[in-house]
């Protein structure tokens, strides 16, 4: 009995002195080995051909690049180490997992001290904003962004009688409205459903076409009584009420199952988005082509590189980032890789515009995409960004999929986000 | 090291006093704490620490990347006045009865017919029945969500044949219920009919025969010697399935995909663990999230109780 109660308690000292170690380590990073750093990246992106590159021209330098997993494994690692592990000199982070990482910028190497705040100037302003803590601490390079473009099917519209060509197709939807009605003609010739479904094709683009979104410029909570963000529910439960969607979710089996059947025939795609609709409908190559996205500008995804404060090597990482994030060098890696640049200075480089898809009908993708992140204006992000964004889905997606009354469905999203967030 | 330490320190206490005992050397009377150390070494450093740091994290709100700010019971006060605490909590009984009563109910009319004497080609079948509990969990659930699927899954093709319109499953409170019940049961059914079989093995085949010289059909045969016979092992199997029921993960995790840790767009298959995992690693609120892990904790121990004293009845009548 004694043996067992001694045992207890040290086991509880242990306990207690593990959690409490656990508490982020403050001490910032020394200079470490210039020579060689690690790098932990998701999987998917292709970060391989870049570190190769950088290798050739540095053989001196050694970059040990991992890949942790899907963007959100990558992140939930980056925390784990944060919070108290050995940390990767350098990590790439996707923008959904930005806003947590940005509310908490004493775990990150601030990049002004670098020389970020020279080469902010290069990249989207909007862009750098999402890496830029309330103190103006820089915490990330963006590496790409996503653009957003609708994707549509040619012959789906020849047999409704709808314009094919990709200048005529843009001037149908100028605004949400006229997208809505096109959907409209769509089915009606048809029978068919139009759009894949409408909180990822409309709601989570019209969200995005705003001056302010959940959070004002001063950081409070607007979420509930922002006009913009309302228009843009409102848009999308129109879009629902008309019919034209087939109510299947971005991300599930389903949406690859009906893309070669043509079970729709648009769909908002980021410029990352193409590759998939090629993997998952080879056999459709050529029917498809590219057109403005409604609002003229839109944004999903993109990712940034970081430097932990812990960091071993923070030097050798840093001179990485400043090489191959340049304008030129994202420039090539958009080349070779497809990813699209964060850097306006090469989005009239003859060599992006000049890049024509066969797959999409030879479709100018570079420069349709490049134009769509050009419009957009930077907006606060604040914590919470990720989840009221998320519950907003939710109660479209729950209308969207015959559950939700479209009457209510503004209360209940802001009813569920006030007990998601407390606020 | 905790273990051997303490070893030196305290006289044996539990070993029986033998003459002579003190006469060992020293290195043969640590010899059995060293032999068990291991075991409870690791059960200290990933079991004991982890459900001890529990407690204490719960009454903080932590976030394991920023502030950890100490705030008593604030986060139970708030989980029992969360509704998707509660929606949690009742998904995941609906769940676990959907998905025990039914299979340990099969898996006992499996076991006797697979203790039949003239069963042919026993062994395979005994065999092929624990094939589903070997395949890995996020298969399953990967393959039942495409089955279940409401535009292109097997059953809503099956059931246009018939002429009923499709069922979006995964959508619906009781249809994703009984998506992830059907998977469950599927897969541990093999494995209680397994336990039940090698009960069974140990009545004597004569009992059997004796019946049936005594005009006793299959179902009185099952009814008076099978359940009886198995009556310990089947309260063991209930207690196992209630702790296993309770924590069901990976299934909701999988089958909603695109709204992966709230299993749908209303929670509507969103069970404890995974409510616990979405506070916890979605939003990085391990207060909160190990609030919920405490409040799980008390709820398996009150149903084991209460598992406990119900089977201690049965276990009085059945004497």
């Amino acid at each position: 009995m004694k043996l067992r109660s001694s045992l207890l308690v040290l086991l509880a000292a242990a306990a207690l002195a593990a959690t409490t170690a656990c508490s982020p380590g403050s001490a910032s990073g020394g200079g470490g080995d210039p020579k060689s750093f690690e790098f932990w990246s998701f999987s998917g992106i292709d970060q391989q051909h870049d570190v190769d590159i950088y290798q050739r021209n540095h053989p001196d330098i050694q970059v040990k690049l991992t890949e942790v997993g899907s963007t959100t494994e990558t992140a939930q690692a980056l925390a784990t180490a944060l919070a108290g592990g050995k940390v990767p000199d350098l990590v790439l982070i996707q923008g959904d997992d930005m806003p947590k990482f940005v509310q908490q910028p004493q775990n990150f190497l601030d990049l002004r001290e670098r020389g970020a705040d020279q080469m902010k100037g290069d990249y989207l302003d909007w862009v750098m904003e999402q890496a830029t803590a309330q103190d103006g601490q820089i915490i990330g390079i963006p590496t790409d962004v996503g653009g957003m473009a609708v994707v549509y099917r040619t012959d789906l519209f020849a047999a409704a009688g709808l314009p094919t060509d990709r200048e005529s197709v843009s001037k149908l939807w100028p605004t949400w409205d006229a997208f809505i009605e096109t959907g409209k003609k769509y089915v009606a010739a048809t029978g068919k459903p139009f759009v894949d479904n409408a909180p990822t094709s409309v709601f989570y683009q019209a969200v995005n076409q705003v001056s302010q979104k959940y959070y004002d410029d001063a950081g409070n909570l607007i979420y509930d009584k922002n006009p913009e963000v309302k228009a843009a529910f409102d848009t999308t439960l129109k879009a629902l009420e008309a019919g034209i969607s087939a109510k299947i979710s971005f991300g599930a089996d389903a949406w690859n199952a009906a893309l070669p059947r043509g079970d729709f025939a648009v769909v908002s795609a980021p410029a990352w988005m193409l590759d998939q609709i090629r993997r998952a409908a080879p056999d459709t190559s050529g029917k498809w082509d590219v057109a403005t996205i409604p609002g003229g500008a839109g944004n999903w995804g993109g990712s940034y590189l970081a430097v932990p404060a812990r960091a071993q090597n923070p030097e050798a990482a840093w001179n990485y980032i400043k090489e191959m994030q340049s304008p030129q060098r994202q420039l090539e890696h958009f080349l070779d890789v497809g990813s699209l640049p964060t850097t306006p200075a090469v989005y009239n480089d003859p060599k992006l515009t000049g890049q024509a898809d066969p797959f999409f009908s030879g479709a100018p993708t570079g420069q349709i995409y490049t134009q769509a992140v050009l419009g957009l204006k930077p907006f606060h992000m604040g914590p919470d960004t990720a989840t009221i964004g998320s519950e907003f889905l939710n109660a479209l997606t729950n209308v969207e999929q015959g559950s939700g009354n479209p009457a209510t469905a503004w209360d209940d999203a802001v009813n569920n986000i006030r007990t998601a967030i407390g606020k | 090291m905790t273990a051997t330490l303490s070893a030196k320190q305290v006289p044996s206490p539990g070993a029986p006093k033998r003459a002579g005992g003190w006469a060992l050397p020293f290195r043969e009377r640590i010899a059995p704490y060293a032999y068990i150390a291991p075991f409870f070494l690791i059960f200290g450093v990933f079991g004991l620490v982890p459900f001890l740091a529990t407690f204490y994290i719960a009454l903080f709100e932590w976030n394991p990347i920023g502030d950890q700010t100490f705030t008593g019971v604030d986060n139970f006060t708030r989980m029992l006045a969360d509704p998707r605490f509660w929606n949690a909590t009742s998904n995941t009984i609906r769940i676990w009865l959907l998905s025990t009563i039914p299979q340990l109910a099969i898996a006992l009319v499996l076991a006797h017919v697979l203790n039949h004497a003239r069963l042919r080609a026993a062994v395979f079948f005994r065999m092929a029945i624990l094939v589903p509990f070997i395949t890995s969990v996020a298969a399953t659930a990967i393959v039942f969500a495409q089955m279940f699927d409401r535009d292109y899954g097997l059953l809503n093709w099956l059931l246009g044949l018939v002429g009923i319109s499709s069922i979006d499953f995964v959508q619906s409170v009781w249809g994703s219920h009984l998506m992830i019940a059907v998977m469950v049961a599927w897969r541990w059914c093999g494995y209680n009919t397994l336990l039940y079989l090698a009960a069974l093995q140990a009545v004597p085949r004569d009992v059997y025969e004796a019946a049936a010289i005594d005009g006793a059909g299959g179902w009185r045969q099952f009814r008076h010697i099978t359940v009886p016979a198995l009556r310990p092992i089947i309260i063991f199997t209930i207690v196992t399935s209630t702790i296993g029921g309770l924590q069901i993960f990976t299934e909701p995790l999988l089958v909603a995909r695109t709204t992966n840790l709230t299993c749908g767009a209303v929670r509507q298959c969103q069970t404890l663990t995974l409510f616990l995992y979405e506070q916890g690693f979605g939003r990085y609120e391990f207060g909160y999230g190990s609030a919920i892990g405490v409040a799980l904790f008390v709820m398996i121990i009150l149903i084991a109780a209460v598992n406990y004293l119900l089977s201690s009845r049965i276990r009085g009548e059945g004497r």
